[in-house]
């Protein structure tokens, strides 16, 4: 016997969680059968009725669902994959950084890129208003995706054309410490960059997202060469077929594609700048 | 027999999931805690406008009050003793809605449990009314209502919202 108290391995307060999760879940599902039945019923009123059920089924039924259903099938693991906030697999990660986060500030912005704003309700209203007047955001936030359980550390992208639909943009996070890639490699961070091409509807819970470019590994290949461009003192090393090259879908319902290759680009003898 | 080390399972055990959350007394408070208590809020605002509706009409609710104890006659007396009471319990559990809705605002977690298990309890008697009773659920009726009580629920029981009640949990 020892003095230490016993650390409890499960929480009983997490288990009233889970049950008022789940049960919310169901009876959402209730209420988005009783909505639905209700937009015939009321006349013209049926337009709004059923925009009400159709917010309703996306943005809080379906993530609930599925929130619920990726807990028990999506391992959590690395398995080369960000998800989204509703657990379903996003973006692929496909890019690996060695050195410091003010040395990737610093790459990034030589190379042209802009760092995206925190998502708030600030800069979700400017999306909107932007998107509406054809203004350009060059700062726009970008959603959340998630590695190591967390939300990405930051986030760079690059307008095109001034078009708020269409954009590069790269996700960082910092890896765990005495983490290790699959096969031994140590990096300090991984990412993932993806093109976006449009605004649409996700397949999958049929919220408005942007659809990206099912060929990743060309914004993959953008990323390196215009950080190396803009800076000879970052180098890269490449794994080659770090995963296997694979078709899949992303959280939105997009294909992607990629020959597997993960580029280690390395950044420690860039000076951080002292501003 | 081999000295090797024990293989990862290749499935993650149930109680991985209701391992206890991390403290973080830092945690800033997340749009689901917020709009569950505007919904509470806005629950308290929907009784408060039958409350007022009743006390205008008082005449008119008066004659509708039908009691029915046994031993008491049903005289306006006893109506308006009736009516009063309801009127004074109603308020009672308006105010204590009110600041359950305050205690969940301030990351309280007895409050966001408190108010899920009466939605979930109300839920259910909905729920119980429309699939045996065959009772209607529309839009003019108790639509409105109940999907608050669902929306509250939904809000509350989300992972942002019950991250920042358990907060101050020591691990």
């Amino acid at each position: 016997m020892t003095d230490e108290p016993r650390r409890r391995r499960y929480s009983i307060g997490v288990a009233i969680d889970w049950f008022f999760f789940v049960f919310a879940g169901l009876a959402a599902i209730w209420l988005a059968y009783l909505s639905f039945t209700e937009t015939f019923n009321v006349g013209w009123w049926g337009i709004a009725v059923a925009i009400a059920f159709w917010v309703l089924l996306a943005y809080l039924v379906l993530p609930r669902l599925h929130r619920i259903l990726t807990t028990v099938y999506v391992p959590d693991y690395f398995i080369g994959r960000a998800r989204t906030s509703d657990g379903l697999l996003g973006d692929p990660v496909n890019l690996a950084v060695l050195g410091e986060a003010e040395q990737i500030h610093t790459a990034m912005r030589e190379a042209g890129w802009t760092r995206a704003d925190p998502v708030t309700l600030g800069s979700s209203w400017r999306i909107i208003s932007s998107t509406l007047t054809r203004r350009s955001y060059g700062e726009a936030p970008v959603s959340p995706l998630f590695l190591f359980g967390r939300q990405q550390d930051f986030a760079y992208q690059q307008e095109v054309d001034g078009n708020p639909a269409q954009r590069h943009h790269v996700r960082f996070w910092q890896c765990p410490e005495e983490w290790l890639l699959p096969g031994g490699s140590r990096v300090d961070w991984l990412a993932a960059g993806t093109f976006d091409t449009a605004v649409g509807l996700s397949l999958f819970t049929l919220q408005v997202t942007h659809r990206i470019d099912a060929d990743t590994d060309i914004e993959r290949d953008h990323i390196v060469r215009t950080v190396t461009a803009a800076d000879p003192r970052v180098t890269v090393t490449t794994l080659k077929d770090f995963s296997t090259g694979y078709h899949a879908r992303n959280g939105g319902g997009d294909s992607i594609r990629t020959d597997g290759d993960l580029p280690i680009v390395d950044v420690r003898a860039v000076q951080e700048a002292t501003a | 027999m081999t000295n090797a080390p024990n293989k990862r399972p290749a499935f993650e055990p149930a109680s991985e999931l209701l391992k206890p959350v991390s403290r973080d007394p830092d945690m800033k408070r997340p749009a689901s805690t917020v709009a569950g208590a505007l919904l509470v809020f806005l629950r308290v605002v929907s009784g408060l406008i039958i409350l007022i509706m009743i006390v205008l009409d008082w005449r008119n609710t008066l004659k509708e009050v039908d009691v029915t104890i046994e031993g008491v006659e049903n005289t306006p007396e006893v109506a308006q003793a009736a009516l009063i009471t309801v009127v004074i319990f109603l308020g009672v559990v308006l105010l204590v809605d009110a600041a359950l809705a305050l205690f969940i605002l301030t990351g309280h977690n007895w409050a966001r449990v408190t108010v899920m298990t009466f939605s979930a309890i109300s839920i259910v008697g909905a729920f119980i009314q429309w699939w045996s009773e065959g009772q209607e659920i529309t839009i003019n009726g108790s639509l409105l209502t109940l999907g608050l009580d669902i929306l509250i629920l939904l809000a509350l029981s989300s992972r942002s919202a019950a991250a920042y009640a358990r907060r101050n949990e020591r691990r």
